[in-house]
């Protein structure tokens, strides 16, 4: 027989009552102790015993002060392990609407005609035209990237020749893209902001418009 | 759900994804207790400061295995000991067995002037400290971690009974002790 079973009654309930305490005992464990705190006279001293025992060691570890600065050296501790932090995003409203954006499936075909319509509107828009011999290919490229933008998704099963002459139309150019989830970058010719979400409402209208999020948009009285 | 609600399960989880952010949350939430744990196992600040970190790491390692079968804190306190009683086998320090133990309270003032020095809750903190480690941690899991039974048993790799057997020696030197200073509590 082990100690644990030779213990006495009281012994086995003066055994328990810290876990009584501490609200962890359940089961016939927690019957034992409260029939035993409803019918011992001597149940409710040890109670109390136990409470000022649960007080001091308490106290005794609060009184130990952990230093202010651990969450700070923590963290330089875990990017040296796990390399430096992401940047972080934009914006909560702008990753949760990239993610939205992004999820929309994209089938392979797509992708592969999208990479070819984004090779072939921007090779059209940059090179010279039969009046443009000062073409800049260069300026061109820093004013793309200037300009404000959205970010567009096109239907698996959009027509090149419709994409190309709406773009055309309305002097939006492929600034970038696609990624690998067929996502473009349109460079948005708007002064305003009203004009860039007018630009953006009819971008959105079209037929062969899946997604479209606001990118960049042009400052007011800019 | 926000950060302030999000069980320490699902940030184990996300820890699990690589999130730095919840394993900075679990941090905030578990470190004092963490640290405090340690530096009564091991009697030391700054080996408590190193090992705590070095918990928080271990979570960010292990996060992918953790399978949820304790208590995050559980966990936490389990992997604490480990890494203290690791940092103490190499420093070769000595464990104060049970006859050291025994001594502490017969130190250097007689319990008479203990209780001039002290009212009651300060001598038991002071016998509290002074208990057998192997004693005093049950106690601390127990009134401080608020951890049940077979969750000490985790933390400890012992058995239930062992640390049944290990709480009822505890109190009952908290008992003799007390009873030694002037105070009858009447068990045992």
């Amino acid at each position: 027989m082990s100690a644990a079973e030779k213990m006495s009654r009281r012994d086995e309930m003066e055994t328990l009552l810290p876990f009584y305490l501490n609200g962890s005992l359940e089961g016939s464990d927690l019957e034992a102790v409260e029939e035993w705190l409803a019918t011992d006279p001597a149940a409710l001293a040890a109670l109390g015993e136990a409470e000022a025992e649960f007080s001091s060691t308490a106290a005794a570890n609060e009184a130990i002060r952990p230093p202010a600065d651990a969450l700070s050296r923590f963290a330089r501790a875990l990017d040296a392990e796990a390399g430096p932090a992401p940047a972080p995003a934009a914006s909560s409203w702008l990753r949760q609407a990239w993610n939205r954006f992004t999820a929309v499936p994209v089938g392979v075909a797509w992708a592969a005609a999208a990479a070819l319509l984004a090779l072939v509107v921007v090779q059209s828009f940059m090179q010279p035209s039969g009046k443009g011999s000062d073409f800049e290919i260069a300026g061109q490229e820093d004013d793309l990237a200037k300009m404000p933008f959205a970010l567009v998704k096109f239907k698996p099963d959009a027509r090149m020749s419709d994409i190309a002459a709406f773009l055309g139309q309305n002097q939006l150019k492929i600034a970038g893209g696609p990624t690998v989830d067929g996502v473009f970058r349109l460079a948005v010719p708007a002064k305003t902001a009203a004009d860039y979400e007018k630009l953006l409402g009819l971008i959105a209208a079209q037929p062969f418009a899946d997604a479209v999020i606001e990118g960049r948009k042009p400052v007011d009285g800019g | 759900m926000t950060a302030a609600t999000e069980t320490d399960r699902a940030l184990v989880d996300r820890v699990a994804k690589g999130d730095r952010a919840a394993v900075r949350l679990l941090f905030m939430r578990h470190h004092a207790r963490v640290y405090r744990f340690v530096a009564r196992q091991t009697g030391s600040e700054m080996m408590a400061d190193d090992i705590a970190n070095e918990v928080f790491l271990e979570l960010w390692r292990q996060a992918p295995g953790f399978e949820g079968r304790s208590e995050v804190s559980t966990w936490l306190l389990g992997i604490a000991r480990f890494k203290a009683l690791s940092v103490l086998r190499k420093r070769k320090e000595e464990w104060i067995d049970d006859d050291d133990a025994a001594q502490i309270v017969d130190g250097a003032d007689t319990p008479e002037v203990v209780i001039m020095k002290e009212d009651k809750g300060a001598a038991l903190r002071r016998f509290v400290d002074a208990l057998p480690e192997e004693h005093r941690t049950v106690i601390d899991l127990a009134y401080y971690h608020q951890q049940s039974v077979t969750e000490i048993g985790e933390v400890l790799g012992i058995p239930v009974a062992t640390v049944k057997t290990r709480m009822f020696y505890a109190r009952k030197k908290l008992g003799e002790a007390l009873k030694a200073a002037g105070y009858d509590r009447g068990w045992p």
